[in-house]
C-alpha cells in the first residue's frame, strides 16, 4: 500500500569515535566473542520511555496541524503498545530536542523524568510534502549510538502524518520489544449495522478510519481477512441461502466463491493462506469442512451429530483446529488435528464459544460463561487458556457480556465485543486484561477480526 | 386451314357416331326380386359432451352383410362409442334383396366452461392459518413432546394440500453467540424437516434455512420473548 | 484532625499514654498481618487466582508483556553499566513491627501509621522473582553452589564498551523475552529449595537464538529442561543493533527458581 520513505541518517562522526574502541577491545582478546550475562528476576520492569512532542521546523499553520496529528498518534501508539512505561509529559525538561546534538541526556535520565529511552525529532512540511526525522536514544548510556535514526517523507496530508507516526512507533516497538513487529499499521475487520443492515467494515487498530466495505443490504457476519490482506471472507445471507462470501480488498468489490448448499458460515484462513475452514450443514448437520483457498477440494473434518462451528487454526503449525461443538449439549471448545483425529475437549463446563488461537500457538482466547443455568447465573467473559497446561485466566469482569476475542499479531493485544454500555461495541485491551477501551460508538459493532500484518 | 380441319373432324365424328348406334335388344325380364333388407340405426343419446359416450343400436332384416362404418357387425346389435367430434354413423345392410343403409348422427358438444371457482381462501392463506410453528427448549433442537402434535397437524395439512411448497426457518433467542446460534438454528430447521418427512411429507417440497438470532420475532429480554424466538418457522412458497 | 489536647504532654499521663499507643501499634500490626496474609483477594498477576475450581494463573508470565512492577526496594533494577549489581541489599518487607511506636514523641498522631498501611498493596511478587535481584556470581542466601567467574570472553561486569553497556536496551529485551517464555509449571512441583541453572546460547545478527546448552546444571532435571524449552520457544530477539560490528553475541543466562 504505502511506500516506505525512510533512510537511515549516517552518524559517521559517531562511528569514527566508537570504531577505535571496538578495535582496541577486539585486539586485547583473541577469539573474542561478546558475552551477555543476565538472568531471570532482574528487574523486569517496562522500559521508561519519554516522547516529547516533535518540533515543527516552520511555524505555519499547516505544519502545526500535521505536527499535532503526528504527535498525538505517536504517543497513542507507544502507550498502547503495552511494553512501555510512558514518562508523563509533565516531568519533561522544558527544552525538547529536535536534533541529537540538542539532547541533554542527563536531564532526561535523572529524576524527575528518570527515563530510560528518549524518542524525539522534528517535522517539516516543505512544499506539499511532509518530512519527519526521528531518533531513539538510550539516555542512561548516552555514549552509545542511537538505537534508531529514521527519516520519512510523503505527501502532506493528515492521513500520511498518521501513517508516518505509525511507522516510527512500530520501529521503536520492534527494537525495544524483542523483535516482534508493532501493530500500529494493522487493521480490524468487523460487522456494523449503522447503515441499517449488517455489513462488513474496516478500521485502523486504534479505531480511526472506519469505513464500509460491503454494500449487500442483507445480513453479513463473521469477517476474516486473509493473511496477505487481499480478501475478506465472511458469512453472507444471499438469494441462494447462507454461503461464504468473499470481498476483494485489492479490487474493492465482491468476488465469487463456491456455494455448497445448506448453511455455510464462520470461515477461517490458515496462517499460510492456503486453506479455509468453515462450518457447513450441506449434509443436514453443521460440520467443519476444509477447502483450498479458492473453495475447491472440500473435505469434511467432523462427523458428529450436533452443531459444529467457529473453527480457528493454530497459526504456528496449521496442523490443528480449535472449534465449538454442541455435541454434548451446551457449546464447548475442542481441538483436533486438521484431518479430524485427536479430538480433545478444552473446556469442561458452562457455555464456551468463539475461540481464537494466539500467534505464538500457545493460547486460546475465547468467550466463556462458566457458571451456567438457572440459579447459577454467570457472566459471559473473555478468558485465555494455556493449551498445554489447561490453566486459564479471566480477562473481563463485571462488565456486561463479552464475546468474539481476536488476537493481535504481536500477541499482546486482544480486541473483542462488549455490551457493557448498553449496545454491542468493539473494545481493545492488553492480553493481560488491562487498558480496556472502546473503539466504536456508532450503531452496533460486533465480531472483530485482527489482520495479521 | 385449321377451320376446315375442324369441320371435317366434326363431320367424321358425327358420321361414325351415327353409324355405330344400334338399337339395343330388350333386356330379359328380371327374376322375381328377393326381399329388400331393412336397416335402422339410432344413437342414444344423440347429443353428448366431448368425452362422454353414446350407445348405437341397430336393427336389420334380410341382410347378410352388415357394416357399421368400417366394421362388420351382426345383424342386430349395439355398441358404445365415444366420438370426439360430431359424427354421422353409417350402417349398411347388404342382402340379396339389395342394400339398405341407415344413419345416425351423434352431436358432440364441447364441455361447458367450468364454472368460476366459488370465492374460497387461497392456499397461502390456508397455509398461514393452519400451519403451526415448532418451538424448542434452550440450546436444544429436539422436538419436544408438546411440539410433536404441532408437527403431526402440520404434516396432515401438508398432505391434504400436496401442491404447497415451503421453507422452514430456524431461529434462536438473543442470548447465545452469533455463530453458534446460526448452527443451532440450522439444526432446528432440519429437525422439523426430518420430522415432517417421517410423517410422510415429501422432502422435495421443503427447504431449510437458519437465521440464528438475526431475525428475532420480539426483542424483550425475558423468557416469554426468548421462547417465542426459539422456533422452526414455516414460510409459504419459495 | 485530632484534637491536640489528647497529645498534650502531661507527665502524669506519659506511662498510660505510652501503653495506649503501644496497643494501637499492635492493633494496626495485626491489621497489617491480616491484610498481607489472609486478606489477599482479587486477581494479582502471577499470583494464584483463588475461588471455586479456578486453576492458578501461572500462564500469565508467558504473555509477551512485561510483568507489572514489583514493589521491592530492588536497587539492582538499574539499567546503566549493563547488569552489574552492587552488593545485594536486604529488602525490607514492610514488617508489622517496623511501624515505629512513638514512645516519647507523643506529639505524633497515629496518622503516619495509617499511611504506612496502604503501600503494601496485594500484589504478590511473581513467585519466581528473586527479591535480591542477584546478578553475577552467586553469593545469595540460597547459593549452595559456586560458579566460576566470568565464563569465556570478557565478563560483562563493567568491561567498558562491551555489548552489555553499549546496548543495555538489547540486553534487557533478551532478559524479558526469556523470562516471559519460561513456563514454571514444567518444573517438578516437588522441588523445594531454590535452584539455579545456567544456560548458554548464541544470538545471530537476525536475532535468532541457537546453540542452546546447559552450562551448569541446577541438579534438578526438570528445571534444566524448562530453561532449555524457554529458549526453544523463541524465534527471535530482534535483530542485533545495526551498528554493532560482531556477527553474533553469546549469552550466559541463569534461571533462578524458588518455590
Amino acid at each position: 500500500m504505502n511506500k516506505e520513505y525512510r533512510t537511515k541518517i549516517a552518524f559517521s562522526s559517531m562511528m569514527k569515535r566508537t570504531l577505535p574502541i571496538l578495535l582496541a577491545l577486539l585486539s586485547t582478546i583473541s577469539f573474542a566473542q561478546d558475552w551477555i550475562k543476565t538472568g531471570t528476576g532482574l528487574g523486569v520492569e517496562k522500559v521508561r520511555l519519554a516522547v516529547p512532542d516533535f518540533k515543527p521546523v516552520s511555524s505555519d499553520g499547516v505544519t502545526a496541524a500535521l505536527n499535532k496529528v503526528f504527535n498525538d498518534t505517536l504517543w497513542l501508539d507507544l502507550s498502547n503498545a503495552g511494553i512501555f512505561d510512558m514518562v508523563s509529559k509533565s516531568f519533561y525538561p522544558l527544552q525538547a530536542p529536535s536534533q541529537p546534538s540538542e539532547v541533554n541526556a542527563e536531564a532526561w535520565a535523572n529524576q524527575p523524568p528518570n527515563a530510560g529511552m528518549l524518542a524525539f525529532g522534528n517535522l517539516d512540511a516543505p512544499s506539499q510534502d511532509i518530512v519527519v526525522q526521528g531518533w531513539l536514544v538510550d539516555v542512561k548510556n548516552p555514549t552509545s549510538p542511537p538505537v534508531l535514526a529514521k527519516q520519512y517523507r510523503d505527501k502532506a496530508t493528515p492521513d500520511n502524518a498518521r501513517i508516518i507516526a505509525h511507522k516510527f512507533a512500530d520501529e521503536i516497538i520492534m527494537r525495544l520489544g524483542g523483535g516482534i513487529p508493532g501493530i500500529a499499521e494493522t487493521k480490524l475487520y468487523f460487522v456494523s449495522n449503522r447503515t441499517g443492515n449488517k455489513e462488513i467494515w474496516q478500521m485502523d487498530y486504534d479505531g480511526a478510519n472506519q469505513k464500509q466495505l460491503t454494500h449487500l443490504s442483507s445480513i453479513t457476519l463473521s469477517p476474516r481477512v486473509s493473511p496477505d490482506n487481499s480478501r475478506v471472507a465472511f458469512t453472507e445471507f444471499g438469494k441462494g441461502g447462507v454461503e461464504i462470501g468473499m470481498y476483494s480488498l485489492d479490487l474493492v468489490r465482491m468476488v465469487t466463491f463456491p456455494h455448497y448448499g445448506g448453511t455455510n458460515s464462520s470461515p477461517a484462513w490458515s496462517s499460510d493462506g492456503q486453506h479455509i475452514a468453515f462450518s457447513s450443514s450441506r449434509s443436514g448437520d453443521p460440520e467443519i469442512y476444509i477447502a483450498d483457498n479458492d473453495g475447491r477440494n472440500l473435505k469434511r473434518v467432523t462427523a458428529v451429530k450436533g452443531p459444529d462451528v467457529s473453527p480457528t487454526w493454530n497459526p504456528k503449525t496449521n496442523a490443528q483446529i480449535a472449534w465449538v461443538s454442541g455435541r454434548t449439549g451446551l457449546p464447548q471448545i475442542y481441538i483436533m488435528d486438521t484431518d479430524g483425529t485427536n479430538v480433545q475437549r478444552v473446556t469442561d463446563q458452562g457455555y464456551a464459544v468463539s475461540p481464537s488461537w494466539s500467534p505464538n500457538g500457545q493460547f486460546l482466547a475465547f468467550s466463556w460463561t462458566r457458571h451456567y443455568g438457572p440459579g447459577a447465573p454467570g457472566n459471559q467473559d473473555i478468558y485465555i487458556m494455556d493449551i498445554a497446561s489447561k490453566q486459564f485466566v479471566q480477562l473481563t469482569h463485571d462488565s456486561g457480556r463479552n464475546d468474539f476475542p481476536t488476537w493481535s499479531p504481536d500477541g499482546r493485544h486482544i480486541a473483542f465485543q462488549s455490551d457493557r454500555n448498553g449496545r454491542w461495541q468493539i473494545y481493545t485491551m492488553l492480553a493481560d486484561g488491562t487498558n480496556q477501551a472502546d473503539l466504536t460508538k456508532s450503531g452496533e459493532n460486533t465480531q472483530p477480526n485482527w489482520s495479521s500484518k | 386451314m385449321k377451320w376446315s380441319m375442324l369441320v371435317l373432324l366434326m363431320a367424321t365424328i358425327m358420321v361414325l357416331g351415327a353409324c355405330k348406334k344400334k338399337v339395343q335388344p330388350a333386356p330379359p325380364p328380371p327374376p322375381p326380386p328377393p326381399a329388400a333388407p331393412t336397416a335402422s340405426l339410432s344413437a342414444n343419446p344423440d347429443t353428448i359432451q366431448k368425452g362422454q359416450s353414446t350407445t348405437l343400436t341397430w336393427q336389420t332384416t334380410n341382410a347378410t352383410d352388415v357394416t357399421l362404418g368400417p366394421n362388420k357387425v351382426e345383424a342386430n346389435g349395439s355398441a358404445t362409442v365415444s366420438p370426439t367430434d360430431s359424427t354421422t354413423f353409417h350402417l349398411v345392410a347388404k342382402g340379396p334383396g339389395g342394400t339398405q343403409d341407415a344413419t345416425a348422427r351423434v352431436t358432440v358438444t364441447q364441455p361447458p366452461p367450468p364454472p368460476p371457482p366459488p370465492p374460497t381462501v387461497s392456499d397461502e392463506q390456508l397455509f398461514n392459518q393452519n400451519i403451526k410453528d415448532v418451538f424448542f427448549d434452550y440450546d436444544s433442537y429436539d422436538i419436544r413432546a408438546d411440539a410433536q402434535s404441532a408437527v403431526q397437524a402440520d404434516a396432515q395439512f401438508l398432505q391434504a394440500h400436496p401442491g404447497i411448497t415451503f421453507t422452514i426457518e430456524g431461529h434462536c433467542d438473543e442470548r447465545g453467540s452469533t455463530e453458534y446460534n446460526l448452527a443451532l438454528g440450522d439444526n432446528r430447521a432440519n429437525a422439523v424437516k426430518n420430522a415432517l418427512v417421517q410423517a410422510g411429507v415429501s422432502a422435495d417440497r421443503m427447504k431449510t434455512i437458519s437465521y440464528g438470532k438475526e431475525k428475532p420475532f420480539c426483542t424483550e429480554s425475558n423468557e416469554q420473548c426468548w421462547q417465542q424466538n426459539r422456533r422452526g418457522h414455516f414460510v409459504y412458497g419459495k | 484532625m485530632a484534637s491536640t489536647d489528647i497529645y498534650a504532654e502531661r507527665d502524669p499521663l506519659s506511662t498510660p499514654l505510652g501503653l495506649s499507643v503501644a496497643l494501637h501499634g499492635m492493633l494496626f500490626a495485626s491489621i497489617l498481618i491480616y491484610g498481607a496474609v489472609i486478606g489477599h483477594t482479587g486477581e494479582g498477576w502471577g499470583g494464584d487466582i483463588t475461588g471455586g475450581e479456578a486453576m492458578s494463573a501461572n500462564l500469565v508470565s508467558n504473555i509477551p508483556l512485561p510483568r507489572p512492577q514489583v514493589n521491592t526496594d530492588n536497587i539492582v533494577a538499574n539499567e546503566s553499566k549493563g547488569l552489574t549489581q552492587s552488593p545485594p541489599k536486604a529488602v525490607e518487607e514492610p514488617k508489622p513491627d517496623a511501624i515505629p511506636i512513638p514512645e516519647k514523641t507523643i506529639k505524633k498522631p497515629p496518622k503516619p501509621i495509617i499511611s504506612r498501611v496502604t503501600p503494601p498493596k496485594p500484589v504478590e511478587p511473581p513467585p519466581n522473582v528473586v527479591p535480591f535481584g542477584q546478578g553475577g556470581p552467586v553469593s545469595g542466601p540460597y547459593g549452595s553452589f559456586s560458579v566460576p567467574n566470568a565464563k569465556g570472553g570478557f565478563g560483562f561486569t563493567g568491561s567498558g564498551g562491551d555489548f552489555g553497556s553499549r546496548y543495555a536496551w538489547y540486553v534487557r529485551q533478551v532478559q524479558q523475552k526469556v523470562s516471559q517464555n519460561w513456563l514454571q509449571y514444567e518444573i517438578d512441583p516437588n522441588v523445594g529449595n531454590a535452584h539455579r541453572v545456567y544456560i548458554t546460547f548464541d544470538i545471530d545478527r537476525s536475532g535468532r537464538p541457537s546453540n542452546v546448552q546447559v552450562e551448569q546444571s541446577s541438579g534438578v532435571p526438570s528445571l534444566d529442561i524448562s530453561a532449555v524449552r524457554a529458549l526453544q520457544r523463541i524465534d527471535t530477539f530482534g535483530p542485533l543493533p545495526g551498528d554493532y560490528g560482531g556477527s553474533r553475541v553469546s549469552v550466559e543466562f541463569w534461571f533462578d527458581y524458588r518455590r
